[in-house]
């Protein structure tokens, strides 16, 4: 039973993405509602090392921007100056980790404004807002998927446990919750509660919304550890020498479930960060000027933002790597349980 | 007959409960939306009245549930104030539309999931497999919000399909075929989107499942008489690898209504997904209780059918054995 | 008191609820009655499903009972609420048949062979780990492996281990529950001398649950004969294998491999 390393490479890598998302404000450039009317819809500006002389520069650099005579929406670059990209600058008022206050950027640059990934119809810069967004994003997804979580290990342990009528009303009604379909539910429940409120309550709104539709999976699984885990002859022994209910729980019982509940936990964030991501595209979830991940994808639903501005994409390239990385951690978890039994190669020499 | 019997009473309990689950949403809505109504001035005052009247809102809950589902079982749905017109016909014609989409997909879906599947359990391991393996897998990192979107703008960008809607502006004066054709045209971008999103875990569902079978003893013992590879292959293994796809072939069902919002919903399609948003936005309560009932009627009539078509090919079931 | 444990006309019988609501009640043991002095054994011997298990779990106060009264040390357990029941558990200890199953593998060896003690809350951390290096001692487990998890011992070895937990809340009555059939053969040996030496050191009193007559032979004073959850035959160890009385008896003998079986084949019952 030695722990394979597997599912450790893979909260290795998780933990760096959310890291840099966790610093989103040092890593971004801008401040995200930052706005300049001046350059609605740059594409992103490329960095480059050899100027148009044919001479190279240590130092990246790039060139400004500016509309192109006769046009209103083609952008060309200035190539009469080089300006090159600073690291470490002092910028906007951002706070690390939502606690502390700080200034310092990972980079910009002082002459021109950077649009890495474009900027948007305010001219607000791509990047920074994808990077705070997604603070928004995952926020709500781990947060959704911490709720659900804890309220299905409950509910599962409780019918696991105490069997009886409490356990058949309490599958009963999860059997009703996993019926419904779970983005329409997402979307009535949505609906039933006020439209337009602040982003903050939005946002815990949209959290509790998450949280309460889908407890119903974890429940089942936790209950069915919790039940195999009741008829143990360990259990049965520490019964016989007077253990009560509370003690069979905590020692023997719940940490039976610590496996369940965490690949559950790898699944569940990406669809709840997804859920958050279709709740703010829909126009349901964290309203402007909070960016997240959705939100900025929304302008996608005109068809000249679709046609003209491909770069309006980025944000939903965002949530790969994420789903990626838990993808690969529930599976590397799943193996490790002894479910994963289709992965290991069989005698498939035969067929 | 008995387990048939036993899934029949838990499917109808579910909806029941189901009904008053949405039914209790909707008595939780903030605020009186008659209230909302009045400030529209599309709806005469008369309306209003004569529908609050209706609706007798201020009687206890459960005599308002009765008369729901009074009304319900009769075909009335309820108002929509959004549309100025009754629900129900409103959401005939977007489910028609919906159900045009995910039927064929979830078609096209099967069609190629089973061989693919199938190639991959025989050949686990192997390159064919691997490939597979690694395709459903970078597809399912892709979520289908994405992937739609993605798949839409790959439309724009090459001008190949119709960037939405159902039908071309000049589509009444053309001849049935045309029309049918025309259809077809736009059904493409949204099928190809579903069929996308719903591929990779198929096949890796039936890859599972055919390729434990194919791991079995019997399978082996069998091979061992002599049965040649072929007919081991469809009359042995497939129908042992049979029940947990038909639930899976069930859920699909069931998901008919409800899987394809997203894609409605960015590819224009007219179908329950975008009436269902609009509704919310517009805050239609009716179409909106209206639509998740219609959808998870139709979900737990697909779990209820796979359960039927699992009763009806596993004889284990019907003698009431336990299914391994 | 001479007999330390008397169960009279004991009935346990279970419920088992149909699919359209009936009942259908499963006998699980019928007007069992039999007694054991104190420091003796007693073999409880019979077939698979003859009702062994269940009896044990009664015995142990882990089952209710449906009637008859069950008298242990001289009180009348079966009259006991939970609160007295607790206090009475300790007195009678269990050792199951399968150690890989009725050890914990999260914790340690120590940790296991303490936890009766944890549960009564009675010695501390340390207090708790010296009286676990003691019980290894008594068991023949190595001191070395007391941080060792389950794991990494052997059948035998664990079946010592779960011996040792039994033991560390000094009960009076072991109950034992096929204790040697999930061990290899040269294993078997070497637990039940074992355990014949902690009955002979600690005064212990053993109810051994078997399938094997001849292991029962070996080890008891008395055998009782289960057949269907009923006592069928009960009397001393050597009466019973030299002379059998009942069928059911008969049969176990018979079913039972012996040196030298060539020359005389067993009957065929």
């Amino acid at each position: 039973m030695i722990p394979p390393r597997g599912w450790q490479r893979w909260l290795v890598a998780l933990a760096v993405l959310h890291g840099i998302i966790g610093c989103a404000g040092f890593f971004a450039p801008y401040d995200p509602a930052e706005q300049d009317r001046e350059r609605p819809y740059v594409p992103p500006m490329r960095i480059h090392m050899v100027d148009t002389a044919g001479h190279i520069h240590f130092r990246p650099f790039f060139y400004a921007v500016q509309l192109r005579a006769g046009s209103f929406d083609q952008f060309e670059e200035r190539t009469d100056q080089v300006l090159p990209l600073q690291f470490l600058v002092s910028g906007a008022r951002y706070r690390l980790l939502g606690l502390v206050p700080s200034r310092l950027h990972f980079f910009g640059a002082s002459a021109s404004r950077i649009y890495l990934l474009g900027s948007d119809a305010y001219g607000r810069d791509q990047l920074s807002r994808i990077l705070l967004g997604g603070q928004i994003s995952l926020l709500a997804g781990l947060l959704g998927a911490g709720l659900t979580l804890f309220l299905g290990a409950l509910i599962g342990a409780a019918a696991g446990f105490y069997g009886g009528w409490r356990d058949g009303l309490l599958m009963r009604v999860a059997e009703l919750f996993v019926a419904l379909p779970w983005l329409y539910l997402l979307l009535a429940l949505r609906a039933f509660l006020p439209l337009t409120v602040s982003p903050l309550r939005a946002f815990f709104l949209i959290i509790v919304v998450i949280g309460a539709v889908g407890w119903a999976r974890p429940a089942r699984l936790v209950r069915g550890v919790v039940l195999s885990a009741k008829e143990r002859d360990y259990v049965r022994a520490a019964r016989g020498f007077g253990a009560k209910e509370g003690y069979l729980l905590r020692r023997h019982i719940l940490p039976e479930t610590s496996s369940v509940i965490l690949t559950q936990a790898a699944i569940l964030v990406p669809q709840f960060v997804l859920a958050e991501m279709t709740l703010s595209f829909l126009g349901l979830g964290v309203p402007e000027p909070v960016a997240s991940w959705g939100s900025l994808l929304a302008s996608l639903q005109q068809y000249s933002v679709l046609v003209s501005y491909w770069w309006m994409y980025m944000p939903a390239l965002a949530i790969v790597p994420f789903f990626l990385g838990y993808l690969g951690l529930a599976s590397a978890l799943q193996e490790d349980a002894g479910t994963g039994k289709i992965e290991k190669v069989t005698s498939g020499g035969r067929w | 007959m008995r387990y048939f019997l036993r899934r029949l009473m838990q499917g109808t309990f579910l909806l029941i409960g189901v009904s008053i689950l949405t039914f209790l949403f909707s008595t939780l809505a903030p605020g009186n939306y008659f209230d909302e109504m009045r400030l529209n001035p599309q709806i005469s005052p008369e309306t209003v009245a004569a529908l609050r009247a209706q609706y007798q809102l201020d009687r206890p809950l459960p005599v308002r549930y009765g008369r729901w589902v009074n009304a319900l079982l009769h075909g009335d749905m309820g108002f929509s104030f959004a549309y100025n017109s009754p629900v129900a016909p409103l959401l005939w014609v977007r489910t028609r539309n919906t159900l045009l989409l995910t039927v064929t997909a979830t078609l096209i879906a099967w069609a190629l999931a089973l061989p693919l599947g199938i190639w991959s359990a025989t050949t686990l391991g192997r390159l064919p497999d691997r490939a597979i393996s690694g395709a459903t897998a970078a597809l399912l990192v892709i979520p289908d919000l994405v992937l739609a979107i993605g798949v839409l703008i790959l439309a724009v960008r090459t001008g190949w399909f119709p960037t939405g809607g159902m039908a071309s502006a000049a589509v009444e004066g053309l001849s049935p075929v045309q029309k049918l054709r025309d259809l077809a045209w736009h059904m493409e971008l949204p099928v190809l989107a579903l069929v996308l999103s719903a591929l990779p875990t198929l096949v890796r569902h039936v890859r599972a499942a055919v390729a434990e079978v194919l791991d079995a003893p019997f399978l082996r013992a069998a091979a061992s008489h002599g049965i040649p590879r072929r007919t081991l292959l469809y009359r042995y293994a497939l129908r042992a690898a049979a029940n947990p796809l038909i639930s899976l072939f069930g859920f699909s069902v069931g998901s008919l209504l409800s899987g394809s919002l997203l894609v409605e919903v960015v590819m224009s399609w007219p179908g329950l997904g975008p009436l269902l948003l609009e509704a919310i936005l517009a805050r239609d309560l009716f179409v909106v209780i209206g639509g998740v009932l219609c959808s998870t009627v139709f979900l737990v009539t697909g779990n209820f059918l796979a359960d039927a078509l699992i009763y009806w090919a596993d004889p284990r079931i019907r003698r009431g054995a336990p299914a391994r | 008191m001479e007999r330390l444990l008397i169960v009279e006309k004991l009935e346990k019988r279970y419920a088992s609820t149909q699919l359209l609501g009936t009942r259908k009640e499963v006998k699980a043991l019928q007007d069992v009655s039999f007694s054991i002095a104190r420091g003796s054994t007693l073999a409880l011997v019979g077939e698979s499903a003859s009702g062994k298990s269940t009896l044990a779990y009664c015995v142990a106060c882990l089952e209710r009972l449906t009637s008859g009264r069950i008298i242990f040390d001289g009180n009348e357990i079966t009259a006991f609420d939970e609160k007295q029941l607790r206090e009475v558990r300790p007195q009678i200890q269990l050792v199951f048949q399968d150690p890989a199953r009725s050890l914990n593998p999260r914790y340690s060896a120590s940790e296991i062979v303490s936890e009766p003690l944890l549960v009564r809350g009675r010695l501390d951390k340390r207090e708790r780990e010296d009286r676990a290096r003691s019980l290894f001692a008594q068991v023949g487990i190595p001191q070395e492996k007391a941080r060792q998890r389950v794991a990494e011992f052997s059948g035998g070895e664990r079946q010592r281990l779960a011996i040792a937990r039994a033991l560390s809340l000094e009960p009076k009555l072991l109950i034992l529950d096929e204790p040697l059939s999930a061990l290899d053969c040269s294993v078997q040996a070497q637990i039940a001398n074992l355990l014949i030496e902690l009955q002979a050191s600690l005064g212990l009193t053993y109810l051994f649950i078997t399938h094997d007559l001849a292991m029962a032979g070996h080890l008891s004073d008395e055998i009782a004969v289960m057949e269907r959850g009923r006592v069928v035959e009960l009397d001393a160890a050597d009466k019973i294998l030299q002379a059998p009385g009942k069928e059911a008896t008969r049969r176990l003998i018979a079913a039972t491999p012996r040196m030298g079986a060539a020359d005389h084949p067993p009957q065929v019952v």
